[in-house]
């Protein structure tokens, strides 16, 4: 669908999101991820002047998407209420991205989670390292 | 009407400025666009210049359209030489697709043959106005067209909830018949649109492609008129 002048200026605006964040020295690394892995996002914030890094864990249940505006979804549990945070993968705001457990699933989007509770919402790990 | 340049909206997507926050934007080829003609008051009695956009093979271009852009093959011209007759200046390119004109004082400064580029108008313009074709919607209904709200969903209404309502109350123009120019359903879209004072994100003189902030008419594939805005905030 997309012709190739669309991807040349999606490239060039992904290009730019890394220019800024090596100019800004932000440590910008995205770990390779996929659907049912338990995640880190470092997510930066201005206060007045002063930069406030913060952390945000959870289950990537969703990737939707492609170039430059492609998605993922991460839900996490806070006192017991759902939460779902959708970032733009090109996101400057994202500083860093750790996969901290891969879980093994066998569909592309994880939405049967948010009918479970407790020990239902583990997912079993995953034996082999993705590629 | 200033001028502007000629161009094709490719598509939207996003893009992120300087603090992180994400904008919607289209991206527009625009030009290069030779310059082929400019009038004159003297001669045609108002200042323009006529601008081309993408080439068109020698191949399918009518002679007209050859001659139009052409030194070379104009036959008049050989007639005329000897005469010592002035000929008009030609921009000698390839025959163009889409020939428009823009009006504008000062038009004489510029010269057949150049080109028009995104770098050259837009260079400091911050905001653009974008013309182009809005999507053809055929034949439609008030609802779609006028926004009406339609009739009620229940309280006896039968078969007729998107319809427009009475036509002829005596508020419009008396008993009998509608008043002149009642929002009624009929063909939509597919007209000229004007979107004014568009903020722009980036200028890539490379690629000819100009960014500018939210969306503008047309399908993508549309040709579109970029110009700087008038419009004073």
């Amino acid at each position: 669908m997309k012709n190739s002048l669309m991807n040349l200026v999606e490239t060039k605006a992904k290009q730019r999101v890394q220019d800024f964040c090596v100019a800004a020295k932000v440590n910008r690394q995205i770990a390779p991820f996929t659907i049912g892995d338990t995640v880190d996002v470092y997510l930066r914030f201005l206060e007045g002047e002063k930069e406030r890094i913060q952390v945000y864990n959870g289950v990537v249940i969703a990737i939707r998407g492609h170039g430059a505006t492609a998605t993922f979804t991460v839900r996490r549990i806070v006192q017991g209420e759902g939460v779902e945070r959708i970032f733009p993968f090109e996101s400057p705001r994202i500083a860093r991205l750790e996969v901290k457990r891969s879980g093994e699933v066998r569909r592309a989007k994880l939405y049967f989670l948010r009918d479970r509770v407790g020990k239902a919402t583990r997912l079993r790990e995953r034996k082999k390292p993705t590629q | 009407m200033s001028i502007g340049i000629i161009g094709t909206k490719i598509g939207m997507t996003q893009v992120y400025d300087s603090t992180g926050n994400c904008a919607p934007v289209t991206v527009i080829q625009a030009g290069p666009c030779p310059i082929l003609q400019v009038r004159t008051l003297e001669k045609d009695g108002y200042e323009a210049i006529q601008v081309g956009y993408k080439d068109k093979s020698r191949k399918r271009a009518t002679r007209a359209e050859r001659g139009h852009v052409s030194e070379e093959m104009e036959s008049k011209r050989r007639k005329r030489l000897p005469a010592g007759t002035a000929l008009p200046p030609k921009a000698n390119c390839e025959p163009q697709e889409f020939i428009r004109e823009f009006r504008f004082e000062k038009a004489a400064e510029h010269k057949v043959g150049d080109n028009l580029t995104v770098a050259g108008i837009f260079g400091e313009t911050k905001r653009v106005d974008v013309i182009g074709t809005s999507k053809g919607r055929g034949f439609t209904g008030g609802m779609k067209r006028w926004n009406y709200h339609g009739l009620p969903a229940s309280h006896g209404v039968k078969k007729v909830h998107r319809s427009i309502g009475g036509t002829n109350v005596a508020s419009n123009r008396g008993f009998g018949r509608p008043k002149k120019g009642k929002k009624m359903p009929g063909h939509y879209g597919a007209d000229q649109v004007t979107i004014r004072n568009l903020d722009v994100i980036n200028i890539d003189p490379e690629t000819h492609i100009i960014l500018v902030k939210g969306a503008v008419p047309g399908p993508n594939g549309g040709l579109v008129i970029v110009r700087p805005t008038n419009k004073i905030k």
